[in-house]
């Protein structure tokens, strides 16, 4: 019974990194519809850029990590003006997005390796960590955190998206983008906002992540992915539906594990993609 | 000298690597990222069955190519269905999950720790145990390769897969039953791949799953496009390019744990100036 607890727990956890990162995803996936695989670097950079602030610099935690969730942001933008922008007007296929994201990813990646080494490193400052024991699990303080910031980050967005301007701008550039842009609507100026703000909600994910288990340069392609396949279980393009893509395949991860070694969890959740591709393109509520 | 030989073996294994992908992705239009995976059933296969059986190299590559194409035939039906990006993504998906078998199946394949002491080829008792042989008997293959892939495209069936890159609908529209090309290239240019990854095993004589795992697909993936999508030559080019790039790397004087890094950042500062100014690759007739 235990065990079944903690590994509801677990999942949950789960289910909240891949929610964070799906959330951001789903912004900038629902204006430019393609998979933007520089993403992933994003979740890199606010975490290393924390690391940068707290552990080199020795500024305040919670100044620290608003400064790698605003380094993410920035980032997020100049790749978007700079690369996504320019390819956006030549009308570039998805495939060449895809690639030149792939491109973005790599770049970044690697600049990140070389400014701090591929070595494993960890944001939390203390060596034991507060735990709580919840109906016979543990979590963790930082574990609790991250449940919190995916909820708050939900509806912070789900508000965003309904009742501010912007958000309706959003919303007409997802439904079709010439239109936006007939109505007046400047799509660039909107586009580079989701870009920051999505931007900022993975570098926010990294930074959680750092404080859990660890960062280390290559972590990104990994998330991003889990991100992705959250993204189009929920049905891509659907905030919300990247939440419960999110949770679902926290679920299934931890749980097909119980039995399985760890080793198997990434195979299980590009298993559990494929199925969804095969029979459930649009995501669990077919739109 | 010998250093020069090895680079040779690489650029004969990657050109074999890029060949195939490149009747996938240039001529059929099918943004496969999985082509590590069958690179790396090849080089198991081979890995396998010369440690622990009394096969030899070469039926090992026969038997590596089958089994290969046998596993490319069941992802084949699975990813026919889809097109573009999503093509790519659930490619890439299969990848992992071969990957995963690698690392996990640790009776067959030793899992993390790998396989060592892999015996070189023997052919009538001359053992390709020197580079130098080595190195003939890969461009032999590399070039055998080549002339496969470059017969394909100039058949009928070539004619097909151009056509379905360039509009399926119309082609199908002619009575082509579609499906069935898309999943044959696949299966061939599989088969391709399992042939660099038994050379690689046998030059190598030690393998573990690191070297099979998605980086290296998109390794292969940007080979192909620095080159040039759909051009053979292009594939020359781009092997050349991407094996001489760390060299020059070096001799610019990086230290090595530098050096791989800039590797990547090159890497991929091309595929995103590529992408931006030039998407079919230096040599390429086919826009992405």
């Amino acid at each position: 019974m235990e065990i079944f607890i903690q590994l509801i727990l677990n999942s949950l956890i789960a289910g909240s990194i891949y929610a964070l990162i799906a959330l951001g995803f789903n912004l900038i996936f629902g204006v430019v519809k393609f998979f933007d695989l520089g993403y992933g670097a994003m979740i890199v950079i606010g975490a290393y850029a924390t690391f940068y602030f707290t552990k080199i610099i020795g500024l305040n935690i919670f100044l620290a990590a608003a400064l790698g969730v605003l380094s993410a942001g920035v980032v997020g933008l100049l790749v978007n003006r700079f690369v996504y922008q320019n390819l956006r007007k030549k009308k570039a296929s998805n495939m060449v997005l895809l690639i030149a994201s792939l491109g973005v990813f790599t770049v970044l990646q690697a600049v990140t390796a070389i400014l701090f080494s591929s070595q494993f490193k960890t944001l939390s400052q203390s060596v034991t960590a507060n735990v709580y024991n919840i109906f016979g699990g543990i979590v963790t303080q930082t574990q609790i955190v991250i449940f919190i910031c995916a909820v708050v980050i939900m509806i912070a967005l789900t508000v965003m998206l309904n009742k501010t301007k912007f958000g309706k701008a959003v919303k007409a550039i997802g439904d079709d983008e010439e239109v936006a842009k007939i109505v007046g609507i400047n799509t660039n100026k909107i586009i580079a906002g989701v870009f920051f703000i999505g931007s900022a909600i993975a570098g926010l994910a990294g930074i959680l992540i750092g404080f859990d288990t660890g960062i280390e340069p290559t972590m990104g392609l990994k998330l991003i992915l889990k991100g992705v396949i959250a993204s189009i279980i929920g049905g891509i393009g659907n905030v919300y539906g990247g939440v419960l893509g999110a949770l679902f395949l926290g679920f299934v991860e931890n749980f097909g594990i119980w039995k399985l070694s760890g080793e198997w969890k990434d195979a299980i959740a590009f298993v559990v993609l494929i199925l969804f591709l095969l029979f459930r393109p649009r995501g669990i509520f077919k739109k | 000298m010998d250093y020069f030989i090895h680079l040779g073996i690489l650029f004969a294994i990657y050109v074999i690597l890029g060949a195939g992908l490149n009747l996938l992705v240039g001529y059929t239009g099918l943004l496969s990222v999985t082509h590590a995976a069958f690179y790396g059933i090849g080089a198991y296969t081979t890995a396998i069955l010369l440690t622990q059986t009394g096969f030899g190299f070469f039926s090992s590559v026969i038997l590596g190519i089958f089994v290969t194409m046998i596993t490319a035939f069941l992802v084949g039906i699975v990813l026919s269905k889809f097109k573009d990006d999503y093509y790519a993504l659930a490619s890439l998906g299969f990848n992992i999950i071969v990957f995963s078998a690698f690392l996990n199946w640790q009776d067959l394949t030793k899992g993390p720790l790998g396989i060592p002491g892999i015996s070189r080829p023997e052919l009538f008792g001359f053992s390709f145990s020197s580079n130098i042989s080595y190195f003939v008997l890969a461009i032999l293959f590399a070039g055998l390769i080549y002339f496969i892939s470059k017969f394909i495209i100039n058949s009928s069936f070539g004619r097909v897969l151009k056509a379905i890159r360039e509009d399926e609908k119309a082609i199908q529209v002619f009575g082509y039953n579609t499906q069935f090309y898309k999943l044959a290239i696949f299966v061939i240019s599989a088969g391709m791949a399992s042939v660099a990854g038994s050379l690689f095993a046998s030059y190598i004589t030690f393998i573990d799953p690191s070297s099979f795992y998605i980086i290296e697909s998109i390794f292969i993936l940007t080979i192909i496009i620095i080159g040039g999508l759909a051009n053979m030559r292009g594939v020359l080019l781009g092997a050349l390019f991407l094996i001489l790039l760390p060299e020059a790397l070096r001799f610019v004087g990086f230290p090595s744990d530098i050096a791989a890094q800039m590797r990547q950042v090159v890497y991929g500062l091309i595929l995103v100036l590529l992408m931006l100014y030039r998407p079919k690759g230096f040599l390429g007739e086919y826009d992405l």
